[in-house]
């Protein structure tokens, strides 16, 4: 407490030191008159009097310095000192103060910003209550592999579980709300303790209950803040009302808060989840089978029940359900894999990669600085000798140097602050779609502490050196007049090696960025199938009574296929369940005649398409054998089914398939016989191998799909047609809601988006670094030439070769380079094994990549050596040697 | 004299504060001088060690100081006792004896085992 008041006070003192310094000399002053007046009056004359008063008193300066030294805080005023010398002197060589805060602003807000980003991503804990004891609950299917579960299953896992708090469920819902215009949302359907679970409250009405979470009463959902504002206008009247999803009247029982965030989705392109329904499951439904594995659980520990524990109590029940019922599991055994895990940990080795990149951006910018800063060191030499020779301690003067670089750091910091605050918008202008949690990015107590950090690291990291250097510089040497030559060989050999790692670290982040933008456009390379130029895509979900039965939901897309196809510009037109790299899996067993396991859920799965005749047409995928579906195949006749390539090989191979027979999803279903078979195309990703896939006509499957996607084949630009398309459906039923009214295009864009936004922001690293060390090398070449002037001259007035001379000045900087190129590919070749996860087709060490780098930063190099040397020979030799 | 030096930097804030408390409100030379007296010879330290002590009693806030006129209606700065030092006095005056009792005891260790 004294402690902090007597801080306060002396800080107060920095700012009122003229009326205490005169203070002080007037308490002296008296004290002294004082003491002489006594000693007068004891006898002693004038002179004796005085004398004696002061040496009683001792050395009045050492008092006072003593004095001022208890008054105020000298370390902080010495320092402040050294800040106004440094903004002094920054700001009168305003030239080289613009250049270095540019790149410290490049290096500190390139990491500033990625850092906000990992920080919001990774770092920042989930928005749960104490998320660390959350996690995904998975089903091991036969491969080892997670998998969803179904609701038998998850009863037992309920009951006979201890390590669970509470274990909740969640699945897809894409409900149409129909209050007013129709809308399609994004929704889940979940257990009645899905938001207890997570410990998220409504912040308006109520959580569901547990009465209301059964197939009689299940009516009932909760909205997102956001749903609520947009479509109820923030009308707290909305809670306790009715309102229309697909066709059936729903309570509205509550509100969530607005800061919840949806991180649960199952429809990557689908947004923000914006309502959940209660599930309302029990064992009796027949999708309630533990087959019928369509569900994700999440669960919650109990407290101090460690991770390994709880698996291991599920791998126990789960061997004993697959011992009850063997022929409804693939495998036995569960996987825990933790929530942050399971959100963000598909993309942390993406993330980190790249702030190790930026981190690397940083050194480089330090490296530069520090160049900088010695080429300028050596101009200052004189003023750090007067000022060494007036008796600054070294300390002092070291210390003068740093807080100049850290005050350089500083102003590239708030530059770089700047560029963070930035990076949302320009998150969103590079598609950093799959990314989660980006709507949290922004500048806060976390990154503003990094920055300062990064900031001071790089002031003191880049002015070490040069400081060092100066501070003991010969005195001697340094103050005579014109001197030029003081030794600067360990100057120009720190630089050398500043530049030559420079290089190696920017042909490291080249090598990774090329390595990432090969495998961009290798993936891009890849054919998916189909042909995505010039198809219109626009999703409908037809709901209602009416449409319940079959034969009236397959005329409504028989007729608006056909007023669609009636358009000019159509040139063809089909529906379909899915689109490829839609981002939905729709897995069925394929279990074929003859080849059926014991276990039928050992059978191999395959995606399904249900689709339209004419889909093979509208998409251009290719029809390898056999006939394709057409409007023949009815529901009365013989059903009729396409198998992919892959298909065909795994389950037929050396076999035809046509005739073939086999039934889909479950052994209780009927015969289907192929008909044909078709090209493999892309559904998972352009990099992910096809799987086996099947195509059903809508005609014939039994429970028909009411969610489709038209898919539109153009003859001019797809979105030029989407306004009649819409219209076209509006007429047919001005009920039923469109959404994702867009070109196939775009999906195949958007399936690459997280690969694009990775190579995207390497190669900008990559693109700052060659920049940086370009100015690096032509800094150090710049400098020795100027340093040698006069020898240029001399050397030309005695007849050197232009050649001659220009190959010397180059000499210095070709061996630099050549050092940092092979620094460089030593580095790369140790380094970029890191990134083999987000390769594709394309080897860590690819020597294209390596020889394209070496090429380019070679001529870069050239370039920034050559426009220096090329200055200094059109120098006059006379000139030159008048000028010394 | 190192070692008089510092029991004086010591036990200066203690004699400082205990002056005060005797005669009132004093100027820093009476202070010095009021010390010297009591101690005698004995203690024979620069009067200008006494103005830093001063000042850090005042930034702790045991002493106040405000310019006044002296007897020979000269200005100097007096000081002044504040609460908080008459609290610190008493502490600081325990602590002391405390510490000269132990000591004594430690010095005279004769008696004890007598």
């Amino acid at each position: 407490m004294r402690a902090l008041r007597v801080l306060f006070i002396r800080l107060a003192e920095l700012f009122r030191k003229g009326p205490r310094e005169h203070d002080l000399t007037a308490e002296m002053e008296s004290h002294l008159q004082m003491h002489i007046e006594d000693n007068l009056r004891a006898g002693m004359n004038r002179v004796e009097a005085r004398r004696e008063a002061l040496i009683k008193f001792g050395g009045i300066e050492q008092t006072k310095e003593i004095y001022r030294e208890r008054r105020g805080l000298p370390l902080l005023e010495s320092l402040l000192q050294d800040l106004r010398f440094a903004f002094r002197i920054l700001l009168k060589n305003h030239g080289f103060t613009a250049v270095a805060v540019m790149i410290m602003a490049l290096g500190i807000g390139a990491n500033t910003a990625m850092f906000s980003v990992v920080n919001a991503v990774l770092l920042r804990p989930l928005p749960y209550r104490e998320p660390g004891r959350l996690t995904i609950v998975w089903g091991k299917d036969d491969r080892g592999n997670p998998g969803n579960v179904g609701y038998a299953t998850y009863v037992d896992w309920r009951t006979q579980s201890k390590s669970f708090e509470e274990l909740a469920l969640y699945r897809s819902w894409s409900p149409v709300l129909q209050t007013n215009e129709p809308e399609q949302l994004s929704g889940l359907r979940v257990t009645n303790n899905f938001f207890r679970t997570l410990g998220v409250h409504p912040q308006f009405g109520r959580d569901f209950h547990q009465e209301e979470d059964i197939p009689s009463a299940s009516h009932v959902v909760i909205l997102s803040h956001n749903l609520w504002q947009r479509r109820f206008n923030s009308d707290p009247s909305a809670i306790g009302k009715a309102i229309t999803l697909n066709a059936t009247a729903y309570l509205v029982v509550g509100v969530l808060p607005a800061d919840f965030q949806s991180l649960f989705f199952m429809d990557p392109h689908g947004g923000p989840v914006d309502i959940w329904g209660v599930l309302g499951y029990d064992a009796s439904l027949p999708w309630a089978c533990r087959t019928c594995q369509h569900l994700v659980a999440i669960g919650r520990l109990r407290q101090g029940v460690p991770f390994t524990g709880a698996n291991a109590e599920m791998d126990t029940i789960s061997s004993a359900l697959w011992k009850a019922y063997p022929k409804e599991y693939s495998a036995s055994g569960v996987i825990l894999t933790p929530l942050r895990e399971h959100l963000v940990g598909p993309v942390s080795t993406t993330l980190y990669t790249l702030l190790g990149a930026v981190s690397f951006v940083l050194l480089i910018a330090c490296a530069n600085l520090a160049n900088l800063l010695l080429a300028r060191a050596t101009r200052r030499e004189r003023e750090m000798a007067v000022r060494s020779a007036l008796g600054g301690a070294r300390v002092r003067i070291v210390r003068q140097l740093l807080v100049e670089n850290c005050l350089l750091a500083a102003l590239g910091a708030a530059a770089g602050l700047l560029l963070a605050y930035w990076t949302p918008q320009l998150l969103r202008v590079l598609g950093a779609g799959e990314l989660p949690r980006l709507g949290e990015v922004r500048v806060d107590s976390h990154v503003l502490l990094f920055t300062i950090g990064v900031a001071l690291l790089t002031g003191i990291l880049s002015g070490l050196a040069p400081a060092l250097r100066l501070s003991k510089s010969n005195l001697n040497d340094a103050l005579k007049e014109g001197s030029r030559g003081t030794s600067m060989g360990s100057g120009q050999r720190v630089r050398g090696l500043l530049v030559v790692s420079e290089i190696a670290l920017s042909l490291t982040l080249l090598v990774g960025a090329g390595l990432l933008l090969r495998s961009l456009s290798q993936v891009l390379g890849v054919s998916p199938g189909f042909d995505s130029n010039h198809v219109l895509t626009m999703r409908i979900s037809v709901l209602g009574q009416r449409y319940s039965d079959n034969e009236v939901l397959r005329r409504f897309f028989a007729n608006a296929l056909a007023s669609i196809r009636a358009f000019p510009g159509v040139q063809s037109a089909a529906v379909t369940s899915q689109v490829p790299l839609g981002g939905n899996v729709d897995r069925y067993g394929f279990h074929v005649e003859g080849k059926i396991h014991a276990n039928p859920e050992l059978d191999e799965s395959a995606e399904r398409f249900c689709v339209s005749p004419g889909y093979l047409d509208a998409m251009r995928i290719r029809l390898l054998r056999g006939r394709d579906i057409s409007e023949r195949d009815t529901a009365t006749t013989q059903q009729a089914i396409l198998i992919n390539e892959t298909a065909a090989r795994s389950m037929w191979p050396g076999e035809d398939p046509i005739g073939k027979r086999v039934k889909l999803g479950g052994l209780d279903q009927p015969w289907w016989t192929v008909a044909g078979v078709v090209a493999d195309i892309h559904h998972s990703g352009l990099d992910v191998a096809p799987t086996m896939q099947f195509y059903v006509p809508h005609a014939q499957w039994p429970f028909p799909d009411s969610d489709m996607t038209f898919t539109i084949r153009t003859s001019g630009p797809p979105s030029s047609l989407s306004s009649a398309a819409q219209q076209a459906i509006h007429l047919l039923d001005p009920t039923q809601p469109l959404s994702r009214v867009m070109p196939l295009d775009d999906y195949v864009g958007l399936s690459v988006q997280g690969r694009r936004f990775s190579s995207i922001l390497l190669a900008g690293f990559a693109a700052i670094a060659l920049l940086l060390s370009a100015l690096g090398i032509y800094g150090v070449t710049a400098f020795s030439v100027a340093q040698r002037t006069r020898e240029i001259g001399i050397r030309m007035a005695l007849g050197a070769e232009e050649k001659e001379v220009f190959s010397l000045l180059l000499r210095q900087s070709v061996v630099l380079v050549a050092f940092g190129i092979a620094l460089g590919v030593a580095t790369s070749a140790a380094l970029t094994r890191f990134l083999a996860s987000m390769l594709f087709d394309v080897r860590p060490t690819d020597p294209a990549t390596f020889v394209s780098v070496v090429v380019l930063l070679v001529g870069v190099a050239a370039l920034a050596c050559w426009i220096p040397a090329r200055r200094a020979m059109r120098v006059d030799p006379l000139a030159a040697l008048r000028y010394e | 004299m190192g070692d008089k030096a510092d029991v004086w930097q010591g036990t200066l804030a203690l004699m400082v504060l205990k002056t005060l408390e005797a005669l009132g409100p004093l100027h820093g030379y009476g202070i010095a001088r009021r010390i010297e007296q009591t101690s005698g010879d004995v203690l024979a330290v620069n009067y200008g060690t006494l103005y830093p002590a001063l000042l850090k009693l005042e930034q702790e806030g045991y002493i106040s100081a405000e310019w006044g006129t002296s007897d020979n209606n000269r200005k100097a700065k007096y000081y002044k006792l504040t609460r908080a030092g008459r609290k610190q006095l008493e502490k600081e005056a325990r602590d002391w004896e405390q510490t000269t009792e132990i000591l004594a005891r430690f010095l005279a260790p004769g008696k004890e085992s007598a």
